[in-house]
């Protein structure tokens, strides 16, 4: 084992070096923080809008760029939540608990310095330990049959569910129905039948996951800005806060060490878990420094705590690293933006799961060994240029809203040149939009609609191996232990209620 | 109504259209004697739409963000311009075949200057001209992408 993961990393290195990914885990990082800065804008949006970009790209070229995208959105959505308190997505709200109050208290250079700090040592640590346990998992996984495939992603669609929150699981559970149903218009693959086209040429081939994913993500997102007058981004420059020093101090340094090390290992592992993502990361992070915290220090949460920054800041970028082993390994993304990842792979041709660790290590281990250039890159490039990304923040929204919705359309249509997409995505932003208004969400439909293709072929191929039977559901000892997975996760809510109930009384 | 239960109707509504399409999907004589065929998945997804959303219509709405009505969640909401933004995305659709990805698109950005309340001309141009601008330089100069010009311009007869 260790030699084979040795010749990956060698791979791995060989692909990261070429002067084309350095460029493109550069350009990653640069446009992905400096859109997850963007209020309202997150790392699925970012990572949706990058997409086109990629498509005359090598695979791996590609999926670097992705990466880096991506936890450079991160990065950057931690800028916005402590320069103006405005967390750029879900996953980063925990560090605005923190680092808005450190900033208003005349260290915003400091809070910066932390974030950056503190990302950087949870990705790397995060990487480090993907390094490890991806091959470790991917060549388990190489065993699998389409039961067992079929299976997982029955595990991925309901694991996404199980992280929701409070009510939120049956909402989860129905969007991902809606995009399975989604994914089964166009032709069918294996009858050649065509269904719910109503005879349009343009659904032939089904709904385009690039148009979708941006008419979800990006277009409902930049609509949300001018929705809520509040998010209007033209109050933020009056909020910011000027910058004095990046410096910490050695001995804050060695205050946050041990929160950033508990914090990357339990980030990483949650971010492992299919669904989870990184906002739970830094959240269960954020929590946990805080129960482990002296009362005295406790009381500090809250108000400016370095923990208290540090902590969620290195779960969510670890949690992020975490997500890819699911992504890279089984085929199955662990969150809606490695959701979005696992739709470009799908794009470029490469069947994901534990095929790719075989067939592709150039793409398994190119990306891998990318991330480590893309947190260095994003500290010692990143950090200094803050002051000057921060200036975005200024950027009013009447100039803002259109630009961003014009890249979303002209991403799809410089992909298609089809006009038709355009009037297509309108229609289902129109329809994200009411769904998103009656508090449904959106990333599950995503999943479901990526996953959908691959479900429906890896059952009807597990029903001929098994003469159109269904007892691979038990009968295969790896299919049944993930079906078990699969159960417990779906009765988890259950559960927790029945023993809060039992303790109540 | 809480808007979760809206939603789920909403959904419920679907689930059924999709259900009774379903039906329609056309068989051939030999799939017909397959266990699974191109419906089976169609059905059994309606179907468990439908029991998801009859769920949530029938539960109690645990979740605090999701009892509000819709109206109580949408008041004070800038639907005004929001609507105007996406008859413009509408509209930016149509008139892109005819008028070609340089002029629909400088169109399509002054529109949404203007719609979200900027008024200062020069600007407005500037930023659209140069970003369409840069964009079609990249595409068609550094990356050799054909951008086809507007149909209009050979129905005039310029082209």
């Amino acid at each position: 084992m260790w030699e084979g993961m040795i010749s990956g990393m060698l791979t791995g290195i060989t692909t990261t070096l070429i002067p084309i990914n350095i460029a493109m885990v550069l350009m990653g990082c640069f446009a992905g923080s400096f859109i997850g800065m963007l209020p309202g804008l997150g790392p699925i949006t970012a990572v949706a809008l990058m997409i086109p970009v990629t498509y005359g790209l090598d695979p791996t070229t590609g999926m670097v760029l992705l990466s880096g995208v991506y936890y450079g959105a991160i990065f950057g959505g931690s800028t916005s939540s402590i320069l103006i308190n405005a967390p750029g997505e879900a996953a980063t709200v925990a560090t605005a608990l923190d680092g808005y109050p450190l900033a208003r208290q005349g260290y915003p250079g400091k809070a910066l310095a932390i974030a950056a700090y503190s990302s950087f040592s949870g990705g790397t640590i995060a990487v480090i330990l993907m390094m490890f346990f991806a091959p470790m998992l991917a060549s388990v996984a190489t065993s699998f049959q389409s039961a067992d495939y079929f299976a997982l992603m029955l595990l991925g669609l309901t694991a996404v569910s199980a992280f929701a929150g409070r009510g939120g699981v049956l909402k989860a559970l129905l969007m991902v129905i809606v995009g399975l149903m989604l994914a089964t218009v166009g032709t069918d693959q294996t009858s050649g039948i065509q269904r719910f086209t109503f005879g349009s040429l343009e659904l032939l081939d089904g709904i385009e996951f690039l148009m979708l994913a941006m008419a979800t993500f990006a277009l409902t997102e930049a609509l949300s800005i001018v929705l809520k007058r509040d998010a209007c981004s033209d109050s933020f420059k009056a909020k910011m806060i000027g910058f004095k020093s990046l410096k910490v101090t050695k001995k804050e340094f060695k205050f946050i060490l041990p929160t950033i090390l508990r914090s990357s290992i339990l980030g990483f592992f949650v971010g492992v878990l299919p669904g989870a993502g990184a906002t739970l990361g830094s959240f269960m992070a954020y929590g946990m420094e805080r129960n482990l915290a002296s009362k005295e220090e406790q009381k500090k949460f809250g108000k400016g705590s370095l923990r208290g920054l540090a902590a969620p800041e290195t779960g969510n970028n670890a949690a992020s690293t975490g997500s890819f082993v699911p992504l890279l390994t089984l085929g199955i993304p662990g969150s809606g933006t490695t959701a979005v990842m696992l739709g470009a792979l799908i794009a470029y041709g490469i069947e994901p799961g534990p095929r790719m660790f075989v067939e592709r290590p150039d793409v398994f281990w190119g990306v891998i060994m990318s991330m480590y250039l893309g947190n260095v890159f994003l500290l010692i490039l990143n950090l200094p240029l803050i002051p000057y990304f921060a200036r975005l923040l200024a950027i009013p929204r009447n100039i803002m809203v259109p630009v961003i919705l014009f890249f979303s359309l002209m991403g799809v249509y410089l992909v298609t040149f089809n006009d038709f997409d355009i009037q297509m995505m309108v229609f289902f932003c129109i329809a994200a939009m009411a769904l998103r208004l009656m508090n449904f969400p959106m990333a599950p439909l995503l999943l479901g609609f990526i996953l959908g293709g691959l479900m429906e072929d890896n059952l009807r191929r597990a029903l001929m191996i098994y003469d159109d039977s269904m007892s691979f559901m038990w009968e295969r000892p790896i299919t049944l232990g993930i079906n078990l997975a699969t159960i417990f996760i779906l009765t988890m809510p259950l559960t927790r209620s029945a023993i809060k109930y039992v303790r109540g009384k | 109504m809480a808007r979760e239960k809206v939603g789920a109707l909403v959904i419920l509504l679907f689930s059924l259209a999709y259900g009774l399409l379903a039906t329609e999907i056309p068989l051939s004589f030999l799939s017909q004697q397959e266990v699974f065929t191109a419906r089976t998945l169609p059905y059994a997804l309606a179907v468990a739409g439908v029991l998801l959303s009859v769920t949530i219509i029938g539960l109690p709405t645990v979740d605090p963000a999701g009892k509000k009505s819709l109206s109580e969640a949408t008041g004070g909401m800038d639907w005004s311009t929001a609507i105007m933004l996406v008859v413009l995305m509408f509209i930016f659709g149509l008139i892109m075949k005819w008028l070609g990805f340089i002029l629909s698109s400088i169109f399509f950005l002054l529109g949404g200057f203007t719609i979200l309340g900027e008024r200062r001309i020069k600007r407005m141009f500037f930023s659209a001209v140069f970003l369409v601008m840069t964009l079609w330089f990249i595409l068609s100069g550094l990356l050799g992408v054909y951008i086809a010009p507007g149909e209009l311009f050979y129905q005039l007869g310029v082209l």
